[in-house]
């Protein structure tokens, strides 16, 4: 179910790059991560992509999303296509 | 029916996605199976043009599929028609559908089943050493699984997508976390087929009842 947190998320990736997008796209995973995810019981969720030659990792444990969104503009495009 | 099934396994998303090749799709294929240091470019070009299908599991670009550690297997204008012609293809791997899978196509590939964007998904990183047990990369990846089991069961290239993107749609309507759930609805949205939708090969023989898959031992880690 979609919460306030994840709505601010979506809006806060639908903005074109910049510094300040992508540190307020960071701001805004960190609180909905405060909020929710952690399926089941202790578990390291990463997410992971099939990319070749990307300028992203091809895996970022869910804790570190933020860091990758404030810094990496190519990750908070990809970030934007898969949060709509 | 003859499979080249090429899986690297050389970081968490490829040991991920091959894990579940290894559980749900060895155990019912005939060699020729190459996994970790075997998918290269040599094994592959030998191995291919005798198949029927060809499923790869490896990191993507729009032009090119690479095996073990980022090895090329298939790049756009650079392999022999003979690997591909008349055969169905599967990849999981990012951005194949947007050139590669044309170009596969153009030169005679019956069918081509791949994705245009990232195939994302969130794993348990915490069970690298067996993914099949991965719940969490499980929502993603067995939509993957069905639908090749569908083609190595004789069903269309068109039948095993809609099996996959049905599995997606099922799986994103009982997710209760949004990011996994947007990965889901993100997959589903990439996924492409391209040439003959009814183009199939000849069904595997079917498993006898009681039959029950016993998962493979855990896979070693590098230290």
């Amino acid at each position: 179910m979609a919460n306030a947190e994840w709505d601010e998320l979506k809006q806060a990736l639908k903005k074109p790059v910049s510094k300040e997008a992508m540190t307020e796209a960071a701001q805004a995973f960190k609180k909905y991560r405060v909020v929710k995810l952690a399926k089941g019981k202790s578990s390291k969720p990463t997410l992971v992509s099939l990319g070749y030659k990307k300028t992203y990792p091809h895996a970022v444990p869910v804790d570190k999303i933020p860091d990758e969104l404030a810094k990496n503009p190519e990750f908070f495009k990809l970030m934007g296509r898969i949060i709509k | 029916m003859a499979v080249t099934l090429a899986m690297a396994d050389f970081d968490l998303p490829t040991r991920s996605a091959s894990g579940f090749l290894l559980r749900y799709i060895v155990p019912r294929v005939e060699p020729i199976q190459l996994l970790g240091v075997l998918v290269r470019r040599l094994p592959f070009r030998l191995s291919a043009p005798q198949s029927d299908i060809i499923i790869g599991c490896g990191h993507g670009d729009v032009d090119a599929f690479t095996g073990q550690n980022e090895a090329v297997i298939l790049e756009v204008g650079k392999y022999d028609p003979k690997e591909v012609e008349g055969k169905v293809i599967k990849l999981l791997s990012c951005q194949t559908g947007v050139e590669l899978g044309p170009d596969l196509v153009r030169n005679g590939c019956a069918a081509f089943m791949g994705y245009t964007d990232d195939y994302i998904w969130v794993m348990d990183s915490d069970l690298a050493s067996t993914p099949w047990a991965d719940e969490m990369a499980a929502t993603s990846l067995m939509p993957v699984i069905g639908s090749i089991n569908a083609l190595l069961d004789g069903k269309t290239a068109r039948e095993a997508l809609d099996i996959e993107l049905e599995g997606y749609s099922r799986n994103a309507k009982v997710e209760k976390d949004e990011l996994v759930k947007a990965c889901l609805e993100f997959n589903r949205s990439n996924a492409i087929l391209i040439g003959d939708g009814g183009a199939s090969i000849r069904a595997r023989p079917s498993l006898a009842l009681p039959f029950k898959l016993i998962p493979p031992p855990p896979l070693l880690m590098p230290v």
